[in-house]
């Protein structure tokens, strides 16, 4: 934290954030994170928008649908899944997922923002599945009888009762596979193609990104102690780390709104 | 054989409402989980706007029964059915039966107040909502309407948006029977309605249902067999999955036939 302070001293804080390039390198040096806070939000909502339904979907029916062997083959094989490393992921995405969805979509490499995010969603879910499934699983059969014994069809008591009533687990299985996309590390670095470049539209989703975690794990070994570059990877670091407050704040306060609710 | 029965009570002359027909006939269910038999030859018939009370021991199957006459169990993994239930002479085990309004005809109520979490408004509205009311306007009267049959509106009227949780135990369960009015049944199921409620409560439940039998057929499983003589034109006692008696309730209480109702009643064992 105070090995940040330094690079706020020479550069002002708006320049920092909204700096359009990232060229520590260069001369003269440009520490502007935007592109890097910009490639972290592409790949990490990238991953949520695919991981929350998919994840959620896969819940709902590990816990609701699937017959009973179907879910006890199931729900430790999603489990298992959250243990794999990161590393193992990031090949699998480098070797497989790149150079197939390039072939498919006709780009010329197969490093884009896209491939972290369909990676990180893929590592995101196991937490989304098994936390939710677990706050499905605590909601009361009679909450369910209930709204059955009014006429509502399975899936009508799964829509409007059983998913509010399981909210705030919901919401923090979200939260918390956020927080595993975000913080993820190895695998974007392996995988978005490390170009610090701002990102645009929809179509940025097939350009290469740099996320600010990658930023600092590929770069960190490679600075000179004390120097600018140095600590301007810090101020990333703690720029990083308020945004994780944040986002966990807002988790908390969704959480307990929920849970206001169900007491 | 179960009209038989219908028409012996009908002799005793202790029917309240010259009209009786019968709304719902079980003959010869039986009933398992899994390899355990629950019920064995139920025959019983419910009739039309009277208070039919279910009594008999803990695990004597009265409350397998009553899930058996709108199919809650089967949501029950293993439960098996047999024999015939009829709601107005209908089978409802056939295969033409839509679980869904017959579910809507026969409503429930359980042992444990149970709100959704949501608003008061919203948990009277949940079922009209499902069979397709969206008018905002005609909601607002169906929730009006239900939550003043159930005797709760002027308790509530002022904080219909707030959390169903935050109202009282007694009136919770008014709320889950405002709820289950609000799809307009024809039968009512009540599953010791008031074992969770203090006599107070209890007792306005009561009253409630002594109103509610003007319109709707009422079947209630209960603990409490002075709750059974209170409120009920009809008892039947259950012991270990059987039917063993049916009847007017005064001649059930006072002058059973069979010598096991009469150890039950006189409280000699259960």
């Amino acid at each position: 934290m105070r090995d940040s302070l330094p690079i706020f001293t020479k550069y002002p804080l708006g320049e920092l954030l909204s700096g359009t390039r990232w060229a520590p390198t260069s001369d003269p040096e440009r520490f502007g994170m935007l592109p890097l806070m910009l490639g972290s939000l592409y790949v990490t909502l990238g991953a949520m928008v695919i991981a929350v339904p998919l994840g959620l979907a896969t819940a709902v029916f590990i816990a609701e649908v699937a017959p009973k062997p179907v879910q006890e083959f199931l729900k430790p094989t999603v489990e298992m899944l959250a243990a794999v490393p990161s590393v193992v992921y990031g090949f699998l995405g480098l070797l497989l997922v790149g150079p197939w969805l390039a072939d498919a979509m006709d780009l010329p490499v197969g490093r884009f923002a896209g491939v972290g995010a369909l990676i990180l969603a893929f590592m995101a879910m196991p937490t989304i599945v098994s936390v939710s499934e677990d706050a499905i699983r605590a909601v009361p059969v009679a909450l369910r009888e209930n709204s059955l014994a009014l006429g509502a069809t399975r899936w009508q008591t799964i829509v409007r009762v059983v998913l509010p009533a399981g909210r705030s687990g919901i919401i923090a299985s979200i939260m918390l596979g956020l927080g595993r996309a975000i913080g993820e590390t190895m695998t974007v670095l392996m995988v978005t193609g490390n170009a610090a470049v701002i990102p645009q539209g929809l179509a940025g989703m097939l350009k290469p990104v740099r996320t600010m975690t990658a930023t600092i794990a590929a770069e960190m070994g490679e600075t000179a102690y004390r120097t600018e570059h140095y600590y301007a990877l810090f101020a990333v670091g703690l720029l990083l780390f308020i945004i994780t407050f944040i986002t966990n704040s807002i988790a908390d306060w969704a959480v307990r709104s929920a849970g206001g609710m169900r007491e | 054989m179960v009209r038989q029965m219908i028409e012996v009570a009908m002799q005793e002359d202790v029917i309240i409402r010259p009209d009786t027909d019968i709304k719902m006939e079980a003959a010869g269910v039986d009933m398992w989980y899994g390899s355990f038999q629950a019920l064995t030859g139920v025959c019983i018939a419910v009739p039309a706007r009277q208070i039919t009370a279910l009594i008999g021991p803990s695990g004597c199957g009265k409350s397998s029964f009553l899930r058996c006459l709108n199919r809650m169990n089967d949501t029950i993994d293993g439960a098996r059915v047999e024999g015939s239930i009829t709601l107005d002479g209908c089978d409802i085990y056939s295969r033409e039966t839509d679980v869904v309004e017959l579910r809507k005809t026969v409503g429930m109520v359980f042992q444990q107040p149970n709100p959704f979490p949501m608003s008061i408004w919203d948990n009277v509205a949940y079922g009209p909502r499902l069979h397709g009311v969206r008018s905002r306007s005609e909601l607002n009267e169906i929730v009006e309407r239900s939550l003043t049959r159930a005797a709760l509106w002027d308790e509530v009227k002022d904080k219909l948006h707030q959390n169903a949780r935050g109202i009282s135990g007694g009136q919770q369960q008014r709320l889950c029977i405002a709820r289950t009015l609000a799809v307009e049944p024809e039968v009512i199921l009540m599953d010791e309605p008031c074992s969770a409620l203090d006599p107070a409560a209890t007792f306005r439940i009561e009253e409630l249902m002594l109103e509610l039998m003007e319109t709707y057929t009422i079947i209630i499983v209960t603990h409490n067999m002075y709750q059974a003589s209170r409120v009920s034109q009809f008892t039947g006692f259950f012991l270990l999955g059987e039917l063993i008696e049916f009847g007017p309730t005064a001649r059930i209480f006072e002058n059973p036939l069979d010598s096991r109702t009469d150890d039950y009643v006189r409280g000699r064992f259960g």
